[in-house]
């Protein structure tokens, strides 16, 4: 990559747990200033991915760079430009909400503490309960508020609207999309609601069966797939398509594909995909046995960050 | 970060806290009994036989009160590694099970050095309580042993020893609960280690820390000495010949005496046998002057373990996976 330094480059990055792999091949880049979508099905790798890119697990192969600081020093150049929120929420449950922005802000040179008292303010949560005693919820937005308190350059986020309700979501989400407006931060965040994702994301990692299948622009990962409908007869996918997944109907077989140049074979009628439909083939196509391509290999894998208006064309 | 582990830790620290004030009420209280009762039964001057009602009645008095004198002396030498394992275990390995090292090695710290203050606020606490409460536990055994303070029992509960037995139990309960993450299992290791450790320094290491005195004084044991072998040795000798232990000569002695048995002759007495096979009857012991000397080099070794401890944790902790 020339120019800046990614705001957060994996390596051949793995991580076995005794014989299985919880992540494995998996190299991407995610540029500055993207807020980017990390999908997948539960035990795909997700969360072991965030903790690697947050530091917190060693990998058992390849690198993490945050923008262009090695993870495996454990400096806090890298800590500092990294905010995390886990999957489990963790806070000191026995520390009053207010506490708790303290501990953040003994820890954190950076620490924004009016931006912190101003979002607990907005989402009515008082400062002097116990973390313990708050809901599930409000938990959820205590510990997102610590994150974006310590004014990260990259905000890692395993599933920051899981467990709660819409109203509540929707609080979460626009103060999450405010720090990133108003600081530029590099956000990446996972969820199992990909509807939700394509709103807020403008990147989209596609993981599945360990394996990184598609780390990409949204737009141009969307530009680059299409759902062919055709006859059970219609033999192969048309040259230039390359196969995600195949589903039959009763009288019509569809396919999904990545193809760089329009579709022009009669036979096959031509779809444009939402992105649900899209990583749902790649869910399918990826995540069953060991027979499926690749991550790093093979052709139906988009890994890098592309210019859409390249050699390459997307489809009409 | 000071104020944050203390922030976590203080109502562990209350809870041992309670738990050692009423260790200490109990041992103020027994104490005071015991040396009411001593006062009483040495002013009587019931040195000599046939001892009257009145002197009986005292003795009876002092020796049930002294029947805690077991107990506090398990007391003593259990608290160092109670409370060290109690405040250490917990340290990481609660943080571990409770997931909040994920959100604690995200801020801006790097993980040695959070670990190095938590284990700094943890230590000096440990320490703090230990280094209050032995001379008080040291007042009541002195009361009750009135016993010379090098014999084992008593070096264990007095001095400053049992501070650094405190140190080494901390560092040991933070470093298992690293590497176990379940506080109770940590604990339970952590005792048995623990002991272990203690024993192993009891027996080998005390009584060659500094090298023993030998002394001829004969027959009886010098008062106020920590007396690690005694017996026969040959003349010029401070301790058995090489490849014989200290009950060969004894042997030989034994043999000698015992001939009066099986044939007419003269008695050999002990001393006649000594002579006749150059041998000498020796003490080997650690002195009473030896005490605080001791007490450092003990110290001192318990230290450097807990030194190595700490390294091992900074590192378990810095290598952690999930």
């Amino acid at each position: 990559m020339s120019g800046t330094a990614a705001a957060l480059e994996t390596v051949g990055l793995g991580k076995r747990y005794g014989r299985t792999w919880g992540v494995r091949d998996c190299s991407f880049a995610l540029p500055p200033g993207r807020v980017a979508g990390l999908v997948g099905p539960n035990g795909s790798g997700k969360s072991t991915l965030l903790r690697m890119a947050a530091g917190i697990t060693r990998p058992t192969t390849g690198e993490v760079r945050v923008f262009g600081h090695s993870h495996s020093n454990q400096t806090v150049e890298v800590l500092r430009r990294v905010g995390y929120l886990d999957q489990e929420r963790p806070l000191y449950r026995s520390f009053k909400v207010s506490e708790m922005l303290r501990f953040g802000e003994r820890l954190n040179p950076g620490w924004d503490a009016p931006a912190a008292a101003r979002y607990l303010t907005e989402l009515g949560i008082p400062s002097d309960s116990r973390v313990g005693r708050l809901s599930v919820g409000q938990q959820a937005q205590v510990a997102l508020t610590m994150c974006i308190a310590k004014r990260p350059e990259l905000l890692l986020l395993d599933e920051p609207v899981a467990a709660l309700d819409p109203v509540a979501r929707e609080g979460l989400m626009q103060i999450l999309l405010r720090a990133v407006v108003e600081d530029g931060t590099t956000v990446l965040l996972s969820s199992h609601a990909i509807a939700d994702l394509a709103t807020v994301c403008d990147f989209v990692i596609i993981l599945s069966a360990s394996r990184v299948h598609v780390a990409d622009d949204l737009e141009y990962v969307l530009a680059s797939h299409r759902l062919l409908v055709g006859p059970h007869d219609s033999g192969g996918a048309p040259p230039g398509a390359v196969v995600v997944s195949t589903t039959h109907a009763e009288r019509q077989t569809n396919l999904l594909v990545r193809v760089d140049e329009p579709i022009r074979d009669p036979g096959w009628r031509v779809v444009e995909p939402t992105l649900e439909e899209i990583v749902i083939a790649y869910l399918r196509g990826g995540g069953g046995a060991g027979n499926s391509p690749p991550a790093s290999s093979q052709g139906a894998v988009l890994v890098g960050d592309r210019n859409i208006t390249g050699a390459a064309g997307p489809p009409r | 970060m000071i104020w944050a582990t203390w922030r976590m830790e203080r109502a562990l620290f209350a809870v041992a806290l309670g738990a050692i004030g009423a260790v200490a009420i109990l041992l103020v209280v027994t104490g005071a009994h015991q040396e009411s009762a001593w006062t009483a039964f040495s002013g009587l001057h019931c040195n000599q036989p046939g001892s009257s009602t009145t002197c009986m009645a005292a003795a009876d008095r002092y020796y049930s009160s002294s029947d805690f004198s077991a107990a506090g002396v398990g007391i003593g030498v259990a608290i160092p590694g109670l409370l060290g394992l109690v405040l250490g275990a917990p340290l990481v390995g609660g943080e571990i099970a409770q997931r909040t090292n994920r959100l604690a090695w995200t801020q801006t710290m790097t993980r040695s050095r959070w670990l190095t203050q938590k284990l700094a606020v943890g230590a000096f606490a440990t320490m703090a309580i230990i280094g209050v409460l032995m001379p008080l536990v040291q007042w009541w055994t002195g009361e009750v042993q009135r016993g010379d303070r090098i014999v084992s029992f008593n070096f264990d509960v007095s001095g400053f020893a049992p501070v650094f037995y405190g140190l080494f139990a901390f560092m040991l309960g933070a470093l298992l609960g690293s590497l176990i993450h379940r506080t109770g299992w940590a604990f339970a290791a952590g005792v048995v280690l623990f002991a272990a450790f203690r024993f192993i320094v009891r027996l080998f290491v005390r009584p060659v820390l500094i090298p023993p005195v030998t002394t001829t004084v004969a027959p009886t044991a010098p008062s106020n000495a920590w007396v690690l072998n005694e017996g026969f040795v040959p003349l010029g000798r401070a301790s058995p010949a090489p490849g014989r232990s200290w009950q060969s000569a004894n042997d030989v002695i034994a043999g000698c005496t015992n001939r009066v048995g099986r044939s007419a002759r003269p008695v050999h007495t002990i001393q006649q046998c000594a002579a006749l096979h150059k041998l000498h009857y020796v003490f080997q012991l650690q002195p009473g002057g030896h005490y605080w000397a001791l007490q450092a080099a003990e110290s001192a070794v318990f230290l450097a373990a807990s030194c190595v401890l700490f390294a091992l944790t900074v590192l378990a902790v810095q290598r952690w996976r999930t």
